[in-house]
């Protein structure tokens, strides 16, 4: 058997020099006892437990919170601590009560006569619905975006300044808008034509021009209802990076059918489902409410599994 | 920075970077393993020494280094985990995750290897101080360094050619192993049997390291060109 194998006495391929050498390179790889590692500042890879923790502090916090239309049950105790700085998801089937209970946060249902809203919603620790909170300024806080493109049939500057205008900026107006328009990453693209119509954008160029007009009057939570179904995919994932930059800066709130949207983009996703009475009536409700990554990789509930599994109902 | 998608740096017409947050999370990844793989061959070369110079003083720091590689390989997998589960990778941004679990996989039993050399050198309370048979299992621990640091300049670099070329320098290693393994062979006696096993051991667990690093390096040729090495083509026959 032992002539099968490579002669064991064969030195030939290694001198003594060389063979010194290595015998040294194993020497030079003698460290010292390795240092105590903090893995995290090292790598730059944090435990898996960090990220949407509970260290940003709540902004809005709705506690129980049920919306009626008349007699009709639309929203039922949703109780969801908004963090500042995250973006949070709002998701679940049609008629889940999702773009209701966002449009709670500020107060956009107040337009609806027979809507009623019971809970507490605490922005900062007010009561966005105590007595002598004036909707106008609640809203001023907390700007909104909605589904379509629908910036007004003025020129791009003008819908900038708009708002600002109106809330009495003094300050100079055209930094303003150059540096909302940074901020809404448009600004490359409409500088030569700020004073064109806002028409004459695209559909994803207009849906960012209304994130801008929303951050000019400097609010720090955004609501956002289905930004980006409206928009083609590249859009889509432009509204998503820029979302991520306004994180930074703002609060954001997103209602989304797209489930693949709501996991790429947020922090935390809430998931409503709907229940139907016998009259046929249907409310929503919330499920759960959890880091997103907690939520798309082992949801709590066994409801949510099937949603976002594809194997509701 | 050496990234997935190089001509995505200089994309012009926005001033946002479409998933330029995502590529930042795979870059990350890609530097998490370049740092573990690097910690591994600390490791390697740690337990050689133990090995050869019989340093069984070290014995307990190559068990305690193997712990970080651990905590960072499981710190990884659920990252790796999360985008995919997040993000919907797809073409290469899918094979880099995909190839990322396997060659995860790759790196922890390398470091586990490590750890097998410094504690077969403790239970025989150290080799016998043999000098032609030191010096090969020395030119051992060196081969197979050289294979894993390779691997690590192929993930660092994003090299698709070291995956190539990877089994020509594991053929190195695997000679210089059937070298040793007739040298144990040649001094059993005077090794005494329990010994001799144990040494062989000890060789074989080079020769396995080496392996790691080549389906590592080979790995990162599938990120790049999305074939292995003497793979089949994904896309089938023509």
């Amino acid at each position: 058997m032992v002539n099968d194998m490579p002669d064991a006495t064969d030195t030939t391929s290694e001198t003594p020099a060389e063979a010194v050498s290595m015998y040294e390179r194993i020497r030079d790889a003698e460290p010292a006892p390795p240092p105590p590692r903090d893995l995290t500042l090292e790598t730059g890879i944090a435990p898996a437990s960090a990220g949407a923790d509970d260290a940003n502090p709540v902004i809005i916090d709705v506690r129980d919170l049920n919306v009626y239309y008349a007699d009709f049950h639309a929203v039922k105790d949703v109780s969801l601590p908004i963090r500042q700085n995250e973006i949070t998801a709002l998701i679940g089937p049609s008629g889940c009560g999702k773009s209701t209970a966002l449009r709670s946060l500020n107060r956009m249902n107040d337009l609806i006569e027979s809507a009623r809203v019971l809970g507490t919603i605490e922005y900062h620790g007010v009561d966005l619905y105590g007595k002598n909170v004036d909707p106008v300024e609640v809203r001023r806080h907390i700007g909104m975006v909605f589904q379509k493109p629908n910036p007004f049939p003025k020129s791009i500057y003008d819908n900038i300044s708009f708002g600002p205008k109106i809330a009495g900026y003094k300050d100079n107006m055209d930094d303003l808008v150059e540096e909302t328009l940074h901020k809404a990453a448009l600004w490359d693209e409409v500088k030569d034509k700020l004073n064109e119509s806002a028409y004459a954008l695209s559909g994803g160029q207009q849906q960012r021009l209304c994130i801008a007009r929303a951050i000019a009057t400097s609010p720090d939570v955004l609501l956002m209802d289905e930004p980006a179904s409206a928009l083609d995919p590249i859009a889509t994932l432009r509204i998503e990076e820029l979302m991520y930059e306004l994180k930074k800066d703002y609060s954001i709130i997103i209602v989304t059918h797209n489930m693949q949207q709501a996991a790429r983009v947020s922090d935390r996703t809430a998931f409503f489902s709907v229940e139907v009475n016998e009259q046929g009536q249907r409310t929503g409700h919330l499920v759960e409410f959890n880091p997103t990554r907690r939520l798309f990789t082992n949801p709590e509930e066994r409801e949510t599994e099937d949603y976002i599994t594809g194997r509701f109902g | 920075m050496t990234t997935l998608h190089p001509e995505h740096a200089h994309e012009p017409e926005s001033e946002i970077e479409i998933r330029h947050h995502f590529d930042d999370d795979l870059d990350d990844i890609r530097r998490g393993l370049v740092a573990m793989a690097s910690m591994v061959l600390e490791n390697v070369q740690r337990a050689g020494v133990v090995a050869v110079e019989n340093r069984l003083d070290l014995v307990d720091t190559v068990r305690e280094a193997d712990l970080p590689i651990n905590n960072l390989y499981q710190r990884l997998e659920q990252r790796t985990f999360e985008i995919l589960a997040l993000q919907q990778p797809v073409a290469s941004d899918l094979r880099f995750l995909i190839a990322t679990t396997r060659m995860l996989y790759e790196l922890e039993r390398s470091g586990d290897l490590a750890v097998n050399i410094a504690n077969r050198t403790a239970s025989q309370h150290g080799f016998p101080q043999i000098e032609d048979l030191n010096r090969l299992l020395a030119r051992l621990a060196k081969e197979s360094a050289t294979v894993f640091a390779q691997a690590i300049d192929a993930i660092a670099n994003l090299d698709p050619e070291i995956g190539i070329n990877a089994e020509a320098s594991d053929d190195i290693v695997d000679v210089t192993t059937d070298r040793f393994f007739a040298k144990v062979h040649a001094h059993s006696t005077e090794l005494g049997l329990e010994c001799a096993v144990e040494l062989s051991h000890v060789g074989r667990f080079y020769e396995r390291i080496a392996d790691h690093g080549v389906n590592v390096a080979q790995n990162v040729t599938y990120v790049m060109t999305g074939v292995f090495p003497d793979g089949e083509d994904i896309d089938g026959p023509e």
